[in-house]
C-alpha cells in the first residue's frame, strides 16, 4: 500500500507539471526487499522536445547542462527553464524574478548583443537556441494510467490486508475455544 | 496521499491560471496591437529534494510582430520592428502603444479610439490630406503645396515585458521597464513606420484554441489524480472493519 501511494506521489507530481517549461518527468522503479516492494524515484534523463516561441530571450538548451539561478536571498539553483525577462540594467531574470548567473557571476547581457552557451557556463559540446523553450518532457496519457495503476495497486493490497486480518481473526478466535 | 492530493491540486489551479490568460489572449485576438501573454510554471520542490506539484508564477507578455495589414481607416499606422507610440491623454497621462489605429480630433490631433493623442504631432486645420513616411517625418498637403509639419517618434524601452499592462493594447512605463528612449524611425535596423497598415494581434486563434484544449484537458487528468488520491484515502480509512 505504500507503494502504491508512492507511485500516485509520482504520477500527480507528474501531471500537475505537464506545463511546466524545462520540467523531467520523475520515474518510479519499483524493487522487492525483504519486507515488500519500495518505490525508488528518479529524473528522467532525456529532455522534453522543444517548442517554437519567436522570443529572442526564450532559451532552450540543447545537450547537458542546466542555467544557474540566484533567487533575492542568494540562494542558487537550477533551471532548464529559459523563458527569460531582460532587466534595465541588462541582468537576466526567469519567470519567478531569480537572477540568471554566468561564468563570473551575474550575467549582464546589454539588448542587441548575442548570447553565448559558454558565458553560461554551460559545459562543452551545449548549444543555445533562441526563439525556442524546452517543453516538459512528461507525458499525461501515461501518467494518466499510473494514476489508475497506483489505485488499483492500492485496492488489491487492500484486499490483501484484509485477507491478512481475516486469517489472523480466525486464528484468534480458533484459539480462545480452546 | 495528502502529498499526492496536494500536488494534483495545485496542478488544477496552475491550469486554471493559464486557462485565464488564454481566454484573455483570445478574447482579444482582433484587438489591433495587442500582445499576448503567456503564463510560466515552477516545479514546487519541498526541502529535501521531494515535488509538491507546480505553481504559476505569472505571464509575461510576448511582444513577437504582429502581422501588418491594410487598415482603411484615415490614419493607420504600424510599427514594423521594437517600439510604441508615444501617447498622452488630455490630463497629461503617458501610454504607450502598438495600436495605430488614429483618427484625426477637431483640435488636429491624432487621437486613437480610447482618447490618447499621438505626441508631437498636429495637423493644422487648413491642411488638405497629410500622410507618413516609413521615417515618422508627418507632410500635410496645403492648397499652397507639400511641407513637413512634425515627426513621429518612437519609443523603446531597456525592458518592455516590465511594462504595466493597462487596457488591451495600452502599456504604461514602470521604474522596472526603465524610461522611454525616443527613437527616431527608419533609420537601418530600427523601427519602421507603414502608413495606412495597422499591426494585427499577434495572437492566432488555431493556437489559443489548442492551448486551450491542452490546459483543459490538463486540468482534467489533475482533477482525477485528486479523486484517485481521495478513494485511496477512503479506502485506508476503511481498512478496519467492525
Amino acid at each position: 500500500m505504500i507503494a502504491a501511494r508512492t507511485r500516485l506521489e509520482i504520477a500527480t507530481e507528474n501531471l500537475a507539471n505537464v506545463s511546466t517549461d524545462g520540467f523531467r518527468r520523475i520515474d518510479a522503479r519499483g524493487f522487492m526487499t525483504s519486507l515488500g516492494v519500495a518505490i525508488a524515484r528518479s529524473r528522467h534523463g532525456e529532455s522534453g522536445p522543444l517548442r517554437h516561441t519567436g522570443r529572442d530571450l526564450d532559451l532552450a538548451i540543447i545537450g547537458g547542462g542546466a542555467f544557474r539561478v540566484a533567487d533575492a536571498r542568494g540562494r542558487v539553483s537550477e533551471t532548464r527553464a529559459g523563458g527569460f525577462i531582460r532587466g534595465t540594467d541588462g541582468t537576466l531574470r526567469d519567470a519567478g524574478g531569480r537572477v540568471v548567473l554566468g561564468l563570473h557571476g551575474t550575467l549582464r547581457v546589454p539588448a542587441g548583443a548575442a548570447l553565448d552557451a559558454r558565458e553560461f557556463g554551460l559545459p562543452a559540446g551545449s548549444r543555445l537556441r533562441s526563439g525556442f523553450l524546452e517543453a516538459p518532457a512528461v507525458d499525461a496519457i501515461s501518467e494518466m494510467i499510473d494514476v489508475l495503476a497506483a489505485e488499483r495497486s492500492f485496492e488489491s493490497a487492500e484486499k490483501a490486508v484484509a485477507a491478512i486480518d481475516a486469517v489472523r481473526q480466525r486464528s484468534a478466535d480458533a484459539a480462545r475455544v480452546k | 496521499m495528502d502529498r499526492a492530493l496536494f500536488a494534483a491540486a495545485s496542478g488544477m489551479a496552475a491550469q486554471q491560471r493559464n486557462l485565464e490568460t488564454i481566454a484573455d489572449n483570445l478574447a482579444n485576438a482582433g484587438v489591433v496591437g495587442f500582445k499576448g501573454s503567456t503564463q510560466s510554471f515552477a516545479e514546487l520542490i519541498a526541502p529535501g529534494g521531494r515535488g509538491l506539484g507546480t505553481v504559476a508564477l505569472g505571464t509575461r507578455v510576448i511582444f513577437a510582430q504582429g502581422k501588418l495589414s491594410h487598415g482603411g481607416g484615415p490614419f493607420d499606422l504600424a510599427i514594423e520592428g521594437p517600439g510604441f507610440f508615444c501617447l498622452q491623454d488630455d490630463t497629461g497621462h503617458r501610454a504607450y502603444s502598438r495600436d495605430g489605429e488614429f483618427s484625426r480630433a477637431a483640435d488636429g490631433t491624432l487621437r486613437n479610439s480610447q482618447g490618447y493623442r499621438l505626441a508631437n504631432v498636429r495637423i493644422p486645420s487648413d491642411a488638405l490630406s497629410a500622410s507618413v513616411g516609413n521615417d515618422g517625418s508627418v507632410r500635410a498637403t496645403f492648397a499652397s503645396g507639400a511641407r513637413a509639419i512634425g515627426r513621429i517618434a518612437i519609443a523603446e524601452f531597456a525592458a518592455p515585458e516590465r511594462l504595466r499592462a493597462i487596457s488591451g493594447s495600452l502599456f504604461e512605463a514602470t521604474r522596472e521597464s526603465g524610461k522611454p528612449a525616443e527613437v527616431p524611425p527608419g533609420t537601418r535596423g530600427g523601427p519602421k513606420l507603414h502608413f495606412g497598415m495597422l499591426e494585427e494581434s499577434n495572437v492566432t486563434i488555431v493556437d489559443a484554441m489548442m492551448q486551450i484544449l491542452t490546459a483543459q484537458r490538463a486540468y482534467e487528468a489533475n482533477a482525477k489524480g485528486v479523486q484517485a488520491a481521495d478513494e485511496m484515502l477512503r479506502i485506508a480509512n476503511n481498512l478496519q472493519r467492525g
